[in-house]
């Protein structure tokens, strides 16, 4: 017998861990390394949030909270959503966890039998087709194309849709292209699904606040209200606010559905970290100038980053709306020698010999479902970009 | 229409959140309800975990944990099992999740199969029948019995093993009868397991250092090395050290199930709040001097409770020898009337007499899998205790 089951060999190997594995370990051996892979930013949570977990631990908030989280956190949360979507939904219909990911896991989890298709567009985050599997659901990838800034047409969601489908995911600002859609991208998108009154929506909405160039995020429920009824709107604390680590997502849906998101969530992990949930809280319901200060910061670094690497030949680049990744096509490198003599057959190849070769570390487009690519976060300094910029464009030089 | 996925939707909505409600009614309503139903410490967590808490704060430690958990929280937990359980184990059999039920979920999600059975000595805390449905398995009851102290017999366990047994969980001390196994009792279980070397041990052993009259809990893995690489002991600071909000469960077993779960964790919420892992890294480092302190106000209020609680005829009461949980049965009531004209048929409706008529919350013994009993915690002051169990010999008392 087979100590693992059966639905483990659902999850492909991760694409990140030989890589980011190798960057450890050269870093470990004290080689100059500069890591752009990591998808968190860089900077530390703000100080009121910080104050306000100290505070809790201090009030002792350390026992049980209720499964979906304290009343408090769900009402801050149904209030944010409302400042700044204009979404109206009670606390009821608010589910905290442990970190947006859970979010995902427990609406796939509590909805996918066996066959059901999810559509997603990808390039995209790959927990979402390995957490699809898990729940013996089909993930239906649809390829975004860059002439159309990496977003999904009507055209191809529409085609994408069989009576099998369950699902869409969304994720807009998106990881990893920072593609976001506007009002009337999304509206074209909410015309289709209007057709299809079975299929749930999913929008991953974590990325939300960090948008550039005096853009606002939209989302699904807001642009088409008519499918409130059928969507589960995801947000969290981590992006925004730098509290990757605190662990805190939430997801508001139809009061019927978040009932069987808790009662999962009730034999899956329980209530997130009560402290936690009292820093979200804080987040959530107190000033939000923090949120700006960061994406005015990550708004010059995406330029620097994009203006830096337009100009290496061989490299493409969009110039992203949000988030904090760029994803740049090497299609022009492929087949090319290194200095070091390895011939690049493959964007693992590309970002390998990039980290062994020049020192940065990146991600490949593979790991996103989309080849041809690699991923660079710039949340990290200017004077690491710029070092990083550099260094990626002698790599490209050199190859030959 | 939407269909929830059946893995979710079969999940019982547990009679005990309805009667929580209602206690929490009563209490809106003023009236001067007294609930022994949680299962948690009444105490403040330890100093220790606040100030690990606010350092790991402090130092800015928020960016995404290991999905493992932080290394210097898992030599923490090392330290723990050498210390504590005599165990020596290695880093890559540790991990750390959102508390100790999600250990239990990350390992039947890692390891069941459709139609595998797993068997769950009762009375048992009902998640884990719950999360093997979940994944297809078949929970398997085996009565432990009253006049054996609710100890798991281990000719009681070999009549229930079959060729499909997956797994054997034990949970001693035990939620919620509080027995503890001694260490001939799992000498002559390890035996039965030595002869079934298909099966997977599940100990769980959260409630391990609340034992009283002198006695000691022991792992199995420490009786049985030899079954070592089947067994997985759970742990965690909610119970030791009063720190159930925080969500810090951790388990050491073999390493290829480990590594399992950690790939499943890692797609259902990842690492776990980091300030949480300082402040388990605290108390599982320090002394256990707080964790004897609260022991032994445990053992008082026990004494008490038993103490009182028998002599009321109509119950019948086994001393628990660890956790804090009394457990009576109340046989002797079943079919008579309470003194406001509610018929007891059974144990749900035991409780919410009192609940209704004395305004004392306790869990039915059937939310355990046992009938007609009442899970009493006594982690309580001794006010309350006190005067719960005047209500109940005026409840028992006013029975016809």
């Amino acid at each position: 017998m087979s100590l693992v089951a059966d639905r483990m060999n659902r999850i492909l190997p991760s694409q990140t861990i030989a890589i980011t594995q190798k960057a450890r370990q050269l870093k470990a051996e004290g080689k100059d390394i500069i890591s752009l892979s990591a998808g968190e930013p860089d900077f530390d949570t703000p100080d009121f949030i910080k104050q306000a977990a100290i505070d809790a631990i201090v009030r002792g908030e350390t026992k049980y909270t209720d499964v979906a989280g304290t009343q408090a956190v769900r009402q801050a949360a149904a209030d944010r959503l409302n400042e700044d979507f204009g979404l109206d939904y009670r606390k009821e219909e608010i589910c905290v966890s442990t970190g947006g990911k859970q979010v995902i896991y427990n609406a796939m989890t509590a909805s996918l039998n066996a066959g059901d298709e999810v559509v997603i567009p990808a390039p995209a985050w790959v927990s979402y087709p390995d957490i699809v599997r898990l729940a013996d659901g089909v993930p239906v990838i649809v390829q975004t194309r860059p002439e159309n800034g990496f977003r999904l047409t009507a055209e191809q969601l529409r085609a994408a849709i069989t009576e099998r489908t369950k699902w869409f995911i969304l994720c807009s600002p998106c990881n990893p292209t920072g593609a976001a859609y506007s009002e009337e991208q999304l509206k074209a998108l909410t015309d289709v699904l209007l057709d299809y009154p079975d299929i749930w929506i999913l929008t991953d909405d974590i990325y939300a606040k960090l948008i550039y160039d005096g853009r606002v995020s939209k989302t699904i429920v807001q642009v088409e209200p008519k499918l409130r009824e059928r969507t589960v709107t995801m947000n969290g604390v981590s992006k925004a606010y730098a509290m990757t680590g605190w662990r805190i997502g939430f997801s508001a849906a139809p009061e019927a559905f978040t009932k069987q998101l808790i009662k999962l969530q009730g034999q899956s992990t329980s209530n997130p970290c009560s402290i936690a949930q009292a820093a979200a809280c804080a987040a959530l319901s107190g000033p939000q100038d923090c949120i700006s200060e960061m994406v005015a910061v990550y708004q010059k670094r995406r330029d620097l980053v994009v203006s830096r690497l337009s100009g290496i030949a061989g490299l493409e680049c969009n110039k992203p709306e949000g988030a904090f990744y760029v994803f740049v096509s090497i299609k022009n490198l492929i087949g090319k020698q290194t200095q070091k003599g390895k011939t690049l057959t493959s964007c693992e190849d590309f970002v390998t010999s990039l980290l062994e070769e020049t020192g940065v570390a990146a991600v490949q487009g593979a790991a996103f479902l989309t080849p041809g690519y690699f991923r660079i976060s710039y949340a990290t300094s200017t004077e690491l970009l710029e070092e990083a910029c550099v260094r990626i464009k002698s790599f490209c030089e050199s190859l030959k | 229409m939407f269909r929830p996925a059946t893995r979710v939707s079969s999940l019982p909505s547990p009679a005990t959140i309805a009667m929580a409600a209602r206690a929490r009614d009563l209490k809106s309503e003023g009236k001067p309800v007294i609930s022994l139903a949680l299962g948690q410490p009444d105490f403040a967590s330890p100093e220790e975990a606040l100030e690990g808490a606010i350092a790991e704060v402090k130092a800015g430690h928020t960016g995404y944990p290991p999905i493992p958990g932080q290394k210097s929280l898992l030599e923490a937990i090392a330290h723990k099992f050498k210390r504590d359980n005599g165990l020596d184990v290695s880093l890559s059999q540790l991990m750390v999740a959102n508390g100790g039920k999600q250990i239990i979920f990350d390992a039947f999600m890692a390891s069941i199969e459709e139609g595998d059975e797993v068997i769950v000595p009762s009375p048992y805390w009902v998640s884990y029948p719950l999360i093997v449905q979940m994944f297809g398995g078949h929970p398997v009851e085996v009565p432990c019995r009253e006049e054996d102290k609710f100890r798991l017999k281990a000719e009681a366990l070999a009549k229930a093993i079959t060729p499909k047994t997956r797994w054997v969980v034990l949970n001693f001390p035990n939620n919620p009868t509080g027995a503890i196994l001694e260490q001939s009792d799992l000498e002559e279980l390890a035996e039965v397991l030595r002869k079934a070397p298909h099966v997977m041990i599940m100990s769980d052993e959260i409630y391990e250092h609340l034992t009283f009259s002198g006695k000691q809990h022991v792992s199995l893995a420490k009786i049985a090395p030899d079954l070592a690489d089947r067994i997985l002991t759970v742990n965690g600071v909610s119970k030791a050290y009063a720190m159930t909000g925080w969500r810090v469960g951790f388990a050491c077993g073999p390493e290829a199930l480990i590594k399992a779960m950690i790939k499943v964790q890692g797609n259902i919420s990842s690492g776990i709040c980091t300030l949480a892992q300082g402040g388990a890294r605290a108390v599982l480092t320090g002394s256990l001097e707080s964790v004897h302190a609260m022991r032994r106000v445990y053992e008082e209020r026990r004494d008490r409770v038993v103490g009182f609680l028998r002599t009321i005829p109509e119950i019948s009461c086994a001393v628990p020898d660890g956790a804090f949980y009394v457990f009576p049965g109340f046989a002797a009531l079943m079919g008579k009337k309470s003194a406001s004209g509610r018929v007891l048929k059974n144990d749900v409706d035991l409780a919410e007499a009192l609940l209704e008529e004395q305004y004392l919350a306790t869990v039915p013994g059937s939310a355990f899998g046992r009938g007609p009993h009442l899970r009493l915690s006594f982690a309580a002051s001794d006010a309350e205790l006190t005067e719960a169990c005047e209500r109940l010999k005026r409840f028992v008392s006013g029975c016809l």
